[in-house]
């Protein structure tokens, strides 16, 4: 199979993954207890408004009736409006979507750079001082609550040294970076932390594998032999987690984008469902689904451009 | 002597002059918010953000004063409620101007009016279901009743009724009413208070403008605002909105969480505001006979509530929640800063003894077990629970929990589904009947969800909101309060201040009782 049918394959496998999300998140969100005219009015509204809210929110429609409106709708690109922002979904989401996009992509290569080179380190010197140190320092990285790491960082790098501004996002691409940096380092603490385990133990079980000691025996330099053999074959399975990481980071890095202020799509997410904002949430939900497909996609072709194997099958 | 004297005279004069921090215009304001505003119109405003920022844009006929409670002049100069209570007549102040300099007109009230009035555009429509018409005629604006209704003054100081510029909602973009008022928000904003919409990034930032024609007058005889602008930044985690204060990136923090309020009022750079507000925090009992699985309910017993109200150390709820700053309700129906609370000291001062008589009078089983549900993630709630485990095991009740999201314990609420569940409540109108109509009246919601329903309360109630003789109408109110404490429908908790703090340089900033901010006479000391 070449690359391009086999992209083309994997292209047309959203499509069935899209409709079951369409009818997952239609049922579930409806089976909620609690409307939107009771969130809405929570504490404040009689019997009789709250009926007229439900009226011309289309709730008392038959549950049929809604989904095909949904469906439709959803076909043509209008996802509806927003019960709680009282704006166009699509337009609310796309206003949110590059904050939460910024972070993780910002967070990801933080990630990278931290777990890369430290992963290498801790493999090649196994069960050294220098590995032990590595590993602990990262199981405490994972076991420390992230809004606590988060408070940490905003209270001696941002209020006291004042080397960055306390939460925030921004309006240029530079202050972006400038805002975004807290943010990034303590999500990548977090994600760090497991793609340095998973690229250490790829790199041992490879460092071992009989290619690399050929490899070594023809007297191949050693930057070639972990350049070339050691690590293109350890990054395989580290890909994968890569990209299950970025799939979760752009859906929202909810207590990250809360703590640190960040106008992103994790708390409008919360905010939605806590508004029962039924066309938010929907609207949400599909947008994570196709951006999740998307990174899977992409994670799937890498992996087949690292592992020519992968393609044949 | 006679020089000193002279000095001191001369000293005195230039103090009374300039008082001790004299007032400066200009600069603007960084305000840190605990969420955004979705859109701040007087009718489609529904929840707090906006509902509260309403006024700093809108301006409305009436005003009342910082108390809450005065009823003062606002757009129109004067009002006249004629002697049957069937009419209302205003005259509007002359030269008043719209953001865009054009004039506010009769045609502009009608308009505002109209609107506030309307069921099908406003969720308000009810507060003012006794208008019948309005008519202007020149700088006369008549309002026509279908009954007498001694709220209406107040409405017309409440936001609901704030006047928006009929010609800019007719140019508009947008088929529905609605849809005017979204591309108005920012996109050629029209307003008639004291600042103008300038932008607004949902979720992060909104920045208001000074109007330079809005029309009262601060302390230096100029028109306000003093200060040029406001920037909103919505920080939603506590933590952060007072890290950002101390810091020095914003001027003012709303909703400092309680536990922290000693410490803000130990910083000599912050000036820790608790503002007096209307809020009130409780628990609805369940008063039916069974609960909703069919169960007999022993709630029902008037006895067993007593005795609850009775077993609970309100001044330990106050200090464990909210570290001393509120104190125990006086009211069962509303909090003191209402208009017409009654004030009789704490309901249900802790008495241990009589809890123990009326639990005993009541018949109730030792080991009885009742399920408080609370809000899931509230750490206040997790403390009342606690709290009310502990007091109530030593009248033999054993308090369960459920833990539950906002709106489904909003939907336990309406189906009668609860036990005791926690709430709280801020009034939006200055007038008593919209809390006393939530909270007691059984057509409006059920007496807040309660099932209560007391016939002599809701003829009280229905009286009261058409009796234009206000001593009488006190007489009703204090009854109410009465019945209503007696029948102990709630848990009677607590009413807690709005909890604001701001850098010493900001003076004049005012959250009012019912929760809306005040920007028009706050000022920067640099």
């Amino acid at each position: 199979m070449s690359s391009i049918s086999y992209f083309i394959s994997r292209l047309l496998q959203i499509i069935p993954t899209f409709l079951i999300v369409m009818v997952i998140i239609f049922m579930l969100v409806r089976a909620l207890p609690g409307d939107p005219a009771i969130a809405m009015a929570d504490a404040k509204a009689t019997a009789e408004q709250l009926e007229q809210i439900r009226q011309r929110l289309g709730l008392n429609e038959p549950i049929w009736v809604q989904f095909g409106l949904f469906v439709k709708n959803t076909l043509t690109g209008n996802l509806g409006d927003s019960i709680l922002l009282k704006a166009p979904v699509t337009e609310v989401i796309f206003e949110r979507l590059p904050a939460s996009g910024f972070l993780a992509l910002y967070s990801v290569l933080f990630s990278l750079l931290i777990a890369g080179p430290l992963a290498f380190v801790a493999a090649l010197n196994r069960n050294g001082w220098i590995d032990i140190t590595i590993r602990s320092a990262f199981q405490i990285g994972l076991s420390t609550p992230v809004f606590y790491i988060g408070l940490i960082l905003l209270t001696f790098l941002a209020a006291k040294m004042r080397w960055f501004p306390v939460g925030g996002y921004g309006a240029t691409f530079w202050e972006h970076m400038h805002h975004l940096l807290l943010p990034a380092l303590t999500v990548a603490l977090y994600t760090s932390a497991i793609i340095m385990r998973n690229l250490r133990s790829s790199v041992i079980e490879v460092v071992d594998a009989e290619y690399v000691q050929f490899a070594r025996a023809k007297g191949l330099p050693e930057h070639i032999i972990l350049g070339r053999h050691v690590l293109r074959n350890a990054l395989i399975s580290t890909v994968t987690l890569l990209g299950l990481s970025i799939g979760n980071l752009m859906s929202g890095t909810l207590v990250t984008e809360t703590v640190f202020a960040v106008p992103g799509v994790g708390r409008l997410m919360l905010d939605a469902i806590f508004a029962r904002d039924y066309p938010l949430i929907q609207g949400l939900t599909l947008t994570f689904a196709v951006l999740v497909s998307i990174i899977f996609l992409l994670t799937d072709m890498i992996q087949a451009m690292l592992d020519p194997r992968l393609r044949v099958s | 002597m006679k020089k000193i004297l002279m000095a001191t005279v001369a000293v005195a004069a230039m103090m009374s002059a300039f008082p001790a921090s004299a007032l400066e215009r200009g600069g603007s304001l960084t305000f840190a918010r605990y969420d955004d505003s979705t859109l701040i119109d007087p009718i489609y405003a529904d929840r707090n953000p906006d509902i509260w920022m309403v006024t700093n844009l809108y301006d409305t006929l009436l005003r009342t004063e910082a108390d809450g409670k005065t009823v003062t002049s606002g757009l129109a100069s004067s009002y006249a409620v004629a002697e049957d209570g069937l009419s209302v007549s205003l005259t509007l102040r002359d030269g008043i101007k719209f953001s865009d300099g054009t004039p506010i007109e009769g045609k502009d009230v009608v308009f505002s009016l109209q609107r506030a009035a309307n069921p099908d555009l406003s969720p308000w429509a009810g507060l003012l279901a006794s208008v019948d018409s309005v008519s202007a005629e020149g700088n006369t604006i008549n309002i026509a009743l279908k009954n007498s209704d001694p709220t209406i003054v107040l409405m017309l100081a409440t936001f609901n009724t704030a006047i928006v510029s009929a010609d800019a909602f007719a140019a508009a973009e947008g088929e529905t009413d609605q849809d005017k008022s979204s591309s108005l928000s920012i996109e050629g904003f029209v307003g008639s208070g004291p600042f103008v919409m300038k932008s607004h990034q949902r979720g992060s930032m909104m920045q208001f403008a000074a109007n330079p024609h809005y029309w009262r007058e601060g302390e230096d005889g100029k028109a306000l605002p003093y200060i040029d602008g406001i920037n909103f930044l919505v920080i939603p985690d506590d933590a952060t909105r007072i890290l950002k204060l101390q810091a020095g990136e914003v001027d003012a923090a709303e909703f400092i969480p309680f536990a922290r309020v000693s410490e803000m009022q130990a910083d000599p750079k912050i000036n820790m505001e608790l503002f007096p507000s209307t809020r009130i925090i409780y628990s609805p009992i369940n008063t039916r006979p069974e609960r909703a699985d069919g169960s007999a309910n022993p709630l029902a017993n008037v006895k067993l509530r007593q005795a609850l109200n009775f077993a609970t150390n309100k001044d330990a709820l106050v200090q464990l929640v909210l570290h001393g700053a509120g104190k125990p309700v006086t009211s069962g129906l509303m909090a003191s800063t209402t208009q017409l609370a009654t004030d009789n000291g704490p309901l249900y001062q802790y008495d241990l003894d009589k809890a123990k008589a009326l639990i005993a009078e009541a018949g109730v089983a030792d080991g009885t077990e009742i399920t408080l549900t609370t809000l899931a993630g509230s750490a206040d709630d997790g403390i009342i629970l606690a709290a009310l485990q502990q007091m109530w095991s030593d009248i033999g009740i054993k308090l369960n929990v459920a833990q539950v999201d906002g709106p489904t314990r909003g939907a336990k609420n309406r189906s009668g589904d609860f036990d005791i569940h926690t709430y709280g409540w801020v009034n939006d109108v200055n007038d008593p009947a919209q809390v006393a109509g939530w909270l007691g009246y059984n057509p409006t919601a059920k007496a807040v969800g309660t099932g209560w329903d007391n016939a002599e309360f809701n003829s009280l109630y229905e009286a009261s909101n058409t009796e234009m003789d206000p001593a009488k109408r006190a007489e009703q109110y204090a009854r109410m309060q009465e019945i209503y404490a007696e029948a102990a429908p709630l848990l009677f908790m607590y009413e807690t201040p709005f909890a604001v703090a701001l850098s010493q340089d900001v003076k004049g900033y005012v959250q009012t009782p019912l929760g809306n901010n005040e920007f028009a006479t706050a000022w920067i000391d640099r």
